[in-house]
């Protein structure tokens, strides 16, 4: 991946996150990875049940696996560049199900210097196969002036 | 609050109905109460395993050797390491485990990487709870440190309540 740097960066500029195809598998791994057991991501009896005016029809996949995969295309792109992932934020709009791909993607939104250091701000989101907004969010990238990671 | 004894010695329960009836419900969520917490020892085996369900691959994370040549002079983890934290830092009866409770967002800042081989520790409180559209939110507030003290990160998160 070529790195980036923080002066060229400019609004408008896109990061491009990886496919991540969605099974009953991917769920219960990250059951595991995770060690969050709720019954929304595990039985699919339980998920023929109402959740207030919603019902799933069966499983769900985690949101922090959303969470994740953003947070793991955000760090490959600034990683290179000695930058620093230091924040994220996310709420999830659409239950993703097995049988889905997800992709994150970023939108450079602006930069910032302040007293000590340069942010870049990002716009995010994760669609599904069909072109669905599944999450959305913004982060916020630390580049240092020296470039060392801290 | 004084912290519960490590989980070490008991296997995590991944049935979430069978202490169900311990947990707190949303009417019993007292905001900016301490929630009990246990310390946790962050393994490479953990870090790798949530790798694998992300589909993680840079070898700051994975590569020992490849992670010591690099900028932070040892293996670290994903800043998103908190996920898995923060069921491992809360005892069986903790409400996040509730069946039913839908995360509704998150946001977390970053100040230091977790590291294989830290024991790390939760100060989580519910911080507000409210009803909107019918449905019961409680806010939560939680903060992970290291062995030696230091902030690693901390988050913010609304989660919507089983009736």
């Amino acid at each position: 991946m070529t790195s980036v740097n923080f002066d060229a960066l400019k609004a408008g500029d896109t990061i491009d996150g990886p496919a991540f195809a969605v099974s009953r598998e991917s769920i219960r791994l990250f059951c595991d990875a995770s060690l969050d057991y709720n019954p929304l991501h595990l039985d699919d009896n339980y998920m023929k049940g109402d959740f207030g005016k919603t019902n799933f029809g069966g499983i769900i996949m985690h949101g922090m696996n959303n969470f994740g995969l953003i947070s793991r295309m955000l760090t490959d792109w600034a990683l290179p560049a000695g930058a620093i992932h230091r924040r994220l934020e996310t709420r999830w709009l659409k239950p993703v199900k097995p049988g889905d791909t997800i992709r994150p993607a970023g939108t450079i939104k602006a930069k910032q210097t302040t007293a000590k250091s340069r942010w870049v701000l990002v716009d995010v989101a994760v669609q599904n196969q069909r072109g669905e907004t599944v999450a959305a969010g913004e982060a916020m990238l630390e580049f240092p002036a020296s470039a060392k990671a801290g | 609050m004084a912290q519960a004894e490590s989980s070490a010695a008991t296997p995590f329960e991944t049935d979430f109905w069978k202490d169900a009836k311990l947990r707190k419900m949303w009417d019993d969520i007292v905001p900016g109460e301490p929630r009990k917490t246990l310390p946790y020892k962050l393994t490479q085996e953990a870090i790798a395993l949530y790798c694998r369900a992300v589909g993680e691959t840079n070898p700051l994370y994975l590569d020992e050797a490849a992670a010591k040549a690099g900028p932070y002079g040892g293996l670290i983890a994903p800043p998103a390491i908190h996920i898995l934290l923060m069921f491992a830092c809360t005892p069986a009866d903790d409400w996040m485990r509730s069946p039913g409770t839908v995360n509704a967002g998150q946001s977390w800042s970053y100040n230091i990487p977790a590291r294989p081989g830290d024991t790390i520790t939760l100060q989580a409180r519910a911080l507000d709870k409210f009803i909107k559209r019918e449905r019961l939110f409680v806010v939560h507030d939680n903060v992970f440190f290291n062995q030696h003290g230091d902030v690693i990160c901390s988050g913010r998160g609304q989660t919507i309540r089983p009736m």
